[in-house]
């Protein structure tokens, strides 16, 4: 009797355990295969990777939206900083850019809105020197990835923000 | 003593199963809750979505179901996944959407199938957005969900969509509403008729 009680405990502690750390776990699993995907199996780092339009065969990233442009920026800052810039669209449509850690969290953003002349900032870790002048955003961890999202709702308006994001550096910092 | 009669092997396959059991339970319950949130007549939706300040769970279904999502300063995210009336959407039903003037720069209604990726049809009308609705004088408008286009309606494609869901979308929310999403006045989805229904 006593043995089967202590089975029963174990396994419901296991059940805990196991549920908690797959809860924690999943997230940074699910952002590195996505990662690994966006930077073409780790091939495209710290440059900007531009995504054809949106159609109801795109299999990239869960919900995309097909009324957006998007394009991507893998980062890892183990080498160092990386200056981020982006070009507003001509049509004064939407334009964000996002910065998004290895655990999922959207830790900054940016958009012509706030800044109609372009967006640029220098991304680094905790502790990394960063430029003088430059605005800085902190990760707490080396990769991650930058999202830059137009309006594009029609073909017609896919051709105008693809154009225009084409001038976005995602590049390390020089020295 | 009962220690003494506890086998080692099976200790390990009971640990092993539970560990199996509770991962599983976790994959489930995260993906069945989609992105997670408080419900806003009918639509849900999470103030903390792909902010650090999301607790590990949010992180998870958002990870599962929407991955790379915005924080609440720049776009806001709901999810309907039945009509006015709580029954499931589906492909084999036409839906009327109603809503009014949205707190934000834009919007947009995605229609996704169960797998969380836009339905396979050629039909171009994967969304509709803030432009193409034709808002009267009192800023209502009004959408058509199904298989087939309407004339003069604002359309978005259900077809190839199976059991579907529909996420609304609103960029550059205004103040209020990023602070009460309650004051958000959300569309209703209003089921027209089934294919097969009497």
């Amino acid at each position: 009797m006593k043995r089967g009680i202590t089975y029963a405990l174990v396994f419901v502690a296991a059940v805990g355990v196991g549920h908690y750390a797959s809860v924690v776990a999943a997230p940074r699993v699910i952002m590195q295969v996505a990662l690994t995907k966006m930077s073409q199996g780790g091939k495209r780092i710290n440059s900007f990777q531009f995504g054809p339009r949106t159609t109801e065969k795109s299999r990239g990233v869960v919900r995309p939206s097909p009324d957006l442009a998007y394009a991507s920026c893998v980062y890892d800052l183990s080498q160092g900083p990386v200056l981020v810039s982006a070009a507003p669209s001509p049509d004064q449509g939407y334009v964000s850019i996002s910065v998004f850690d290895a655990r999922t969290d959207n830790i900054a953003v940016f958009d012509t809105a706030q800044y109609p002349q372009g967006i640029r900032f220098v991304l680094a870790m905790d502790g990394q020197d960063a430029p003088q002048g430059e605005q800085v955003v902190r990760a707490k961890f080396a990769k991650g990835v930058i999202l830059d999202r137009r309006l594009a709702p029609t073909a017609e308006q896919f051709v105008v923000a693809d154009q225009a994001r084409r001038s976005n550096i995602c590049a390390p910092v020089k020295n | 003593m009962a220690e003494a009669r506890i086998s080692r092997g099976k200790l390990a396959l009971t640990v092993v199963a539970g560990l199996a059991l509770g991962a599983g339970s976790a994959v489930w319950a995260t993906r069945a809750k989609g992105m997670g949130g408080e419900d806003y007549s009918g639509w849900s939706g999470s103030r903390v979505t792909g902010s650090p300040d999301a607790g590990p769970w949010l992180r998870a279904q958002v990870a599962f179901s929407g991955l790379l999502a915005l924080q609440r300063s720049q776009a806001i995210y709901f999810t309907a996944r039945t009509d006015s009336e709580g029954q499931p959407l589906r492909e084999g039903c036409r839906y009327r959407i109603t809503g009014g003037a949205m707190p934000g720069k834009w919007w947009s209604v995605t229609v996704y199938a169960a797998d969380n990726y836009l339905p396979v049809n050629s039909d171009g009308a994967l969304s509709f957005d803030a432009t193409e609705v034709k808002p009267d004088a009192a800023g209502n408008w009004s959408a058509l969900a199904a298989t087939r286009p309407e004339p003069g309606q604002a359309w978005v494609s259900t077809r190839n969509a199976g059991q579907f869901d529909m996420t609304l979308r609103i960029y550059q929310p205004d103040r209020s509403a990023q602070d009460d999403f309650r004051s958000i006045p959300m569309p209703r989805i209003t089921r027209l008729d089934c294919a097969g229904a009497a």
